[in-house]
């Protein structure tokens, strides 16, 4: 069948996979309904039929690019859900970890939408010269960056939920799968450091491939760097306030989501101003 | 040779009577041994708990005159004479095997789906078996009563959750902190439930007690029989930075702990959360507290509604648990036909 063979056979099936996320996040919200104590394998199987979808996606372009698929936003997007896919799955072997896939699924459907806006996958030119080792580390280390922003917005989403159905006094904050809240916000916290790390060392590497360029000038005025810097201040406020002023809970958890949010909704149409980024 | 099954438990009988009938551990063998040459049961094993006391015979008598028999034996075992209505039930098959199934999945505890009694069943059963008093009647009644209770315990959710104010507390500081090996705890006002929650945290791990009283000699008291510290009235406060869980349950008129008092605190604490338990009537803590960042606020009534929605979710798990230990039961005896019995009773649920 042409849909899986032709040029595009690599996008039809990242179409599915995310079709497959959003099943997962349908049946997220009746898992959520039931204080996480259903049966939480259906979702697990989902998850892995999508990651499988999304694998084979992934394999067939870096074969026909013939390496690894950072190379476009796009590419770059779906290599930071695949972490996040990869993960879940594997802490997801263990049962009373299986219900992470609930907040997991949501996330992931979302970046998977975000892909699939038109003008995120360039076609790579033939003429081009190759991408660099040094480009392809900026990106890869950019994309495990969002992978543990994101992993960090969906444990700051579940500390959220833990820590309203322990304010108001519910049962399912006795019921429910969920670790403590105390550990959840330090995972939050460690997701979010680790993160930040990664882009920093992604950036510093984008900075020093930009200078190698023969116009090491052209990253001045570029909306994808500024707004690349405005999103790295915001990490280091965040870390800053988390483990200089004690600022825990609630507005941590918030600020983790927000600025994810903030990433997702603005990525997109700050990296087609970016003429660096679209070369 | 049928099972039956004979005694009294907390559903029958008050405990002024169970506590006439009970059997000291140390007595078992020799009164299985007075039982069986007695030859009414080839086979027996004797259950004696703070809740029942039941002898489980097979027997080759008739069913009547092995009840007849069996009752006599626990009557002139104890030396018990006085008159008895309906105290002492007997069951014949196929209830007799649920009975005992239900015993040990704890449906006919006097706390729904509690564990306890299926230990106290095994070692019941041990001491039997030790003394060569099973045969294989028994021996495959018990083992499969321990098979259908560990079935019982994946497959429904009826021992799932705590229902005692003590627990839930517990179980609401395990589902905040990561772990409670680190958790100091405050007891403000030394009442006996604040003492059964600080028991039951301890249980769990916790760190240590700090004991907070007007009556600094009643603080004392029970600093010492929870290992722990008392501190003056006055200076609880100054412990809260180390703080991570407070038990209060004074019988101050008004509240000892509102917003203004705790939000500085909150700050000395650097943000960890904070577990307030207030078990006071009237309570001890300004229920606008609940609405800082990092405390949780649970006073008697919301474990108590905890507590009481685990029972509900427990009793509805009743007719699952049925249904398993009829087929369970079905498939221990084939198909053979019950004899009659003189009296069924439901045996589960409180009463």
């Amino acid at each position: 069948m042409d849909w899986f063979t032709g040029q595009s056979a690599d996008r039809h099936f990242f179409l599915l996979a995310v079709a497959v996320y959003g099943l997962s996040t349908v049946y997220s919200v009746f898992l959520w309904r039931k204080g996480f104590r259903e049966d939480n394998r259906a979702n697990y199987f989902l998850l892995l039929l999508a990651f499988a979808l999304q694998t084979a996606s992934m394999a067939l372009r870096g074969f026909r690019l013939n390496h690894c698929p950072v190379s476009n936003l796009y590419e770059a997007t779906i290599f930071a859900a695949w972490t996040i896919v990869t993960v879940y799955l594997v802490v997801g072997v263990w049962p009373r970890l299986r219900f992470l896939g609930a907040f997991a699924s949501p996330v992931l459907f979302c970046m998977g939408v975000f892909a699939l806006m038109p003008g995120l996958d360039r076609p790579h030119n033939a003429g081009a010269e190759p991408v660099g080792v040094w480009t392809s580390l900026h990106a890869a280390l950019l994309s495990l960056a969002y992978g543990a922003f994101g992993l960090s917005s969906v444990a700051a989403l579940m500390y959220l939920t833990q820590e309203r159905n322990l304010k108001f006094h519910k049962l399912k904050a006795v019921f429910s799968l969920m670790p403590p809240i105390q550990r959840l916000e330090a995972i939050v916290g460690r997701l979010l450091l680790a993160g930040f790390i990664l882009m920093t060392i992604g950036l510093a590497i984008g900075g020093y491939d930009l200078f190698r360029l023969d116009h090491p000038d052209a990253h001045r005025g570029d909306p994808k760097v500024i707004w690349s810097v405005l999103v790295w201040l915001i990490y280091l406020s965040l870390v800053v306030m988390r483990w200089k002023f004690s600022q825990r809970g609630r507005r941590f958890a918030l600020g983790a989501i927000g600025t994810f949010v903030f990433v997702l909704l603005t990525f997109w149409g700050v990296n087609l101003l970016s003429p660096i980024h679209n070369q | 040779m049928p099972i039956v099954v004979i005694g009294l438990s907390h559903h029958s009988s008050p405990i002024a009577l169970r506590e006439r009938f009970a059997f000291a551990q140390t007595d078992v063998p020799a009164s299985l041994q007075l039982l069986r040459d007695s030859g009414v049961a080839e086979e027996a094993v004797i259950l004696s708990t703070c809740n029942r006391v039941e002898i489980y015979a097979s027997t080759s008598s008739e069913f009547r005159p092995a009840c007849d028999a069996l009752k006599e034996f626990l009557l002139t075992c104890h030396g018990y004479r006085d008159p008895l209505t309906d105290e002492i039930y007997a069951l014949n098959e196929p209830q007799s095997v649920q009975h005992l199934f239900k015993v040990a999945c704890g449906l006919d505890s006097m706390v729904l789906g509690e564990t306890e009694v299926l230990g106290q069943l095994k070692s019941a059963y041990d001491i039997a078996l030790q003394h060569g008093h099973t045969g294989s009647r028994l021996n495959k009644a018990f083992q499969k009563a321990f098979n259908v209770a560990k079935q019982i315990r994946t497959e429904t959710k009826i021992q799932r959750g705590s229902i005692s104010v003590g627990s839930v507390a517990v179980e609401l500081a395990e589902k905040i902190f990561s772990t409670l090996s680190e958790r100091e705890v405050l007891v403000i006002g030394a009442g006996d439930t604040s003492e059964k929650t600080a028991r039951a945290l301890l249980s769990r791990g916790a760190r240590s007690i700090i004991v907070s009283n007007r009556s600094y000699d009643k603080a004392l008291a029970l600093a010492a029989e929870l290992s722990g510290r008392a501190v003056l009235f006055e200076d609880w406060a100054k412990e809260f930075p180390k703080i991570d869980i407070v038990i209060s349950s004074t019988s101050a008129p008004h509240h000892v702990l509102d917003r203004a008092k705790l939000e500085p605190l909150m700050k000395l604490r650097r943000n960890r959360p904070l577990l307030l338990i207030d078990i006071a009537v009237p309570r001890d803590i300004d229920p606008a507290v609940n609405f800082m960042e990092n405390v949780f606020l649970y006073n008697i009534d919301d474990l108590q509604t905890i507590a009481d929605d685990y029972l509900k979710q427990r009793k509805e798990e009743i007719a699952r648990c049925e249904q398993i230990i009829r087929e369970k039961t079905e498939a221990l005896l084939g198909q053979r036909g019950s004899q009659g019995d003189t009296r069924i009773r439901p045996a589960f649920g409180h009463e």
